[in-house]
């Protein structure tokens, strides 16, 4: 019931017109950026956060244009997945399988329409699971002292590769290296300075903002140079809707299934949105068993992955608001938004800032429902996006991150760095070493270093603190799980999402 | 197998430079404790030492790198972007931003013309949005009317 007045208590925030516009701004940017080539989700979420910041906007506006704006790019990703085969980001694969077949028999806008209705289904399903789980989640972390905590933002670096990640030393590599650059700047506890070199702009340490637009924005902008992409995909048609009541309840039941295996998914450190959206369809595909046609056009096989991928990502939200630990790129830099708002996340948030909390999650329902109306009509719009060509759009999108950038302390300094942040984020692009735990260490070490201490003053220097209760024991497990997992589970699941689609491709050769 | 060589040899190098360095770090006030300013970064550069070891000893293999034009490309637009930022203030935002989204325009294949008329539409479009629509100040330069 407690949970109920909250809620309401949050459409209140929500509802309000100012909110209800940068809701709407939020999702009209966000399927724009999601459907422009090149910008995931994270990349446009990281262009904004400048924006928002010297705005001056309140952190619950700010808050809610970027979850709408998180909310819409996940739908506009799906656009060049479904009518182009080619998918935006991991997430987006298993869209494609049936996606683009069901484009190729000229069902297009169904498809397109088909995915529209299971994201919000999956979107929705999830926001619910947010609103009864999350209040449960912060409850119980407040029994979490210093040493529960290092254990759990250990265990955030270490699941954060996910179970399809690839080196898991690398991760370790991106997360020491993040926390290094933490580490920059005025000790807080005790005033000493700390790799300063008596330069008074790394006094404050190095802004975590301009890290994230040099790493993904700029460093995007050296991948296009590299490879020469320069050109517009041919502009691709769209049928006439023609989708029955009757088609919509036919995918009913497999957006249900696939939105809680998804949420599912989520809400687990490490799984991500990869993931949900590989179970769904898996799992879809063998319930369906002969009946279904998937991989040739199935809806079903458009629905599954939708919803799963969205309500992944809801469900992503979970352990960033309540224990303040991200579990994917898009949430870290969402959690960049809350930091730098002086909002500190974490089960606290619940009880400090419950309107704020209780606003965004309203505002995710808004949101979702806002992009869904605006969505359907207006495909036509953002399907003409796709032709933009890229050698005109992508120094574009460069100026707005350096505006934003540039506006937030009107200094060239912070410019050099984000050109700097860009090359590096290239080269470690280059090399494998996945970005998002960089940023994740930049956040998260002064907060992982205060815990450390924190848990070592109280036991006078004693490091077996860290492993003296039973839950922090049990974090150190899952996290040691984590790193080990993917040595063996990761070959075997990506294995199988590249066969299936290879198995695809083939099929369209035959044909 | 080289990349990752020279970067596990490069963090390798950062590990002890850093971890060097925090153990010089000078006695915080009031006394040193069970837990000071060095504890957290010796930690990290533990781990990265051992990390970075591990990839010159195990390096994966490498991606292709692009050929010397396209490094040249890279380089280019990485000194454009700095000089951008350099001449942002001096020259005002409208000039410098033509300029930058021009030349890359150009750089990434288009033609003279539209690259010129990007650049400038661009650049007056967000000069007028950020000073008349959001009222975020964006450096006049030389173009000051007063």
């Amino acid at each position: 019931m407690e949970t109920m007045n909250f809620l309401l208590q949050g459409f209140a925030v929500a509802l309000t017109p100012e909110h209800l516009m940068f809701a709407a701004i939020g999702a009209m940017l966000g399927t724009l950026i999601g459907a422009l080539p090149g910008l995931g989700p994270a990349n446009g979420v990281a262009i904004l956060i400048p924006l928002a910041f010297s705005l001056g906007l309140s952190p619950a506006a700010s808050m809610i244009m970027l979850t709408s704006v998180y909310a819409g790019a996940m739908y506009g990703g799906r656009i060049s997945s479904i009518l182009l085969n080619i998918p935006g980001d991991e997430p987006a694969m298993m869209t494609t399988l049936d996606g683009y077949p069901m484009a190729v028999k000229g069902k297009a806008a169904e498809a397109l329409a088909i995915s529209a209705i299971a994201s919000f289904i999956g979107s929705l399903l999830a926001t619910i699971g947010l609103i009864i789980l999350a209040p449960i989640l912060a409850r119980f972390a407040l029994h979490f002292g210093p040493a529960e905590y290092f254990a759990l933002f250990s265990l955030a670096f270490a699941t954060l590769g996910g179970v399809t990640g690839k080196n898991q030393v690398k991760t370790v590599v991106a997360a020491a290296l993040g926390l290094m650059i933490s580490t920059v700047g005025v000790d807080i506890t005790t005033g000493n300075q700390r790799y300063t070199y008596n330069i008074l702009e790394l006094y404050e340490g190095v802004d975590f903002i301009i890290a994230i637009v040099g790493l993904f924005a700029v460093s995007e902008l050296l991948f296009f140079i590299e490879r020469h992409i320069s050109e517009g995909a041919a502009s691709a048609t769209l049928n006439k809707l023609n989708l029955k009541m009757s088609d919509i309840l036919h995918i009913l039941p497999t957006s249900l299934r696939g939105s809680v295996l998804g949420f599912i998914s989520g809400v687990l450190p490490g799984a991500g949105a990869s993931l949900g959206s590989f179970i769904s369809y898996s799992l879809e595909k063998r319930i369906v068993g002969a009946k279904g046609y998937f991989g040739e056009g199935d809806p079903r096989g458009v629905a599954a992955p939708e919803a799963g991928n969205n309500a992944a990502a809801n469900g992503a939200l979970v352990p960033m608001l309540t224990l303040g630990v991200p579990g994917s790129g898009t949430t870290a830099v969402l959690l960049a938004m809350l930091i730098s708002l002086n909002v500190q996340p974490g089960p606290m948030l619940f009880t400090q800032n419950a309107e704020l909390v209780w606003g965004v999650i309203a505002a995710l329902l808004v949101g979702n429902l806002m992009l869904l109306v605006l969505n359907i009509p207006m495909v036509g719009v953002f399907v003409k996006l796709l032709s933009i060509p890229p050698k005109y759009l992508m120094p574009v999108v460069t100026l707005i991150a350096a505006v934003g950038i540039y506006s937030i302390s009107n200094s060239a300094l912070d410019l050099y760095f984000m050109v700097g942040f860009g090359l590096m984020g290239y080269l470690l692009r280059k090399l494998e070493v996945p970005l998002v735990p960089v940023i994740l260490g930049m956040l998260l070490g002064p907060e992982m270093e205060r815990s450390l201490r924190h848990a070592l003053t109280i036991s006078d220097g004693d490091w077996s603190i860290l492993f003296s209760s039973g839950l922090s024991i049990g974090i150190w497990s899952v996290a040691i799980l984590g790193l080990a997992l993917p040595y063996i589970l990761g070959p075997l699941l990506r294995r199988r999402m590249e066969n299936a689609r290879a198995r695809m491709e083939v099929e369209e050769e035959a044909d | 197998m080289i990349g990752d060589r020279i970067l596990g040899i490069l963090m390798l190098l950062l590990a002890v430079a850093y971890g060097w360095e925090a153990s010089q770090f000078p006695e915080p006030f009031g006394g040193s404790e069970a837990v000071g300013p060095e504890t957290f970064p010796l930690l990290l550069a533990v781990i990265m030492g051992f990390a970075s070891i591990y990839m010159i000893v195990k390096p994966d293999p490498d991606q292709e790198w692009p050929g010397t034009k396209t490094l040249f490309d890279l380089g280019f637009v990485l000194v454009l972007l700095l000089i951008f930022a350099a001449l942002l203030a001096p020259l005002g935002f409208v000039i410098s931003t033509t300029l930058m989204v021009s030349v890359l325009c150009w750089r990434m294949g288009a033609k003279p013309l539209p690259s010129g008329l990007t650049g400038l539409g661009s650049a007056v479009v967000i000069y007028l949005l950020f000073n008349f629509v959001l009222e975020l100040h964006l450096p006049a330069g030389i173009l000051k009317l007063t």
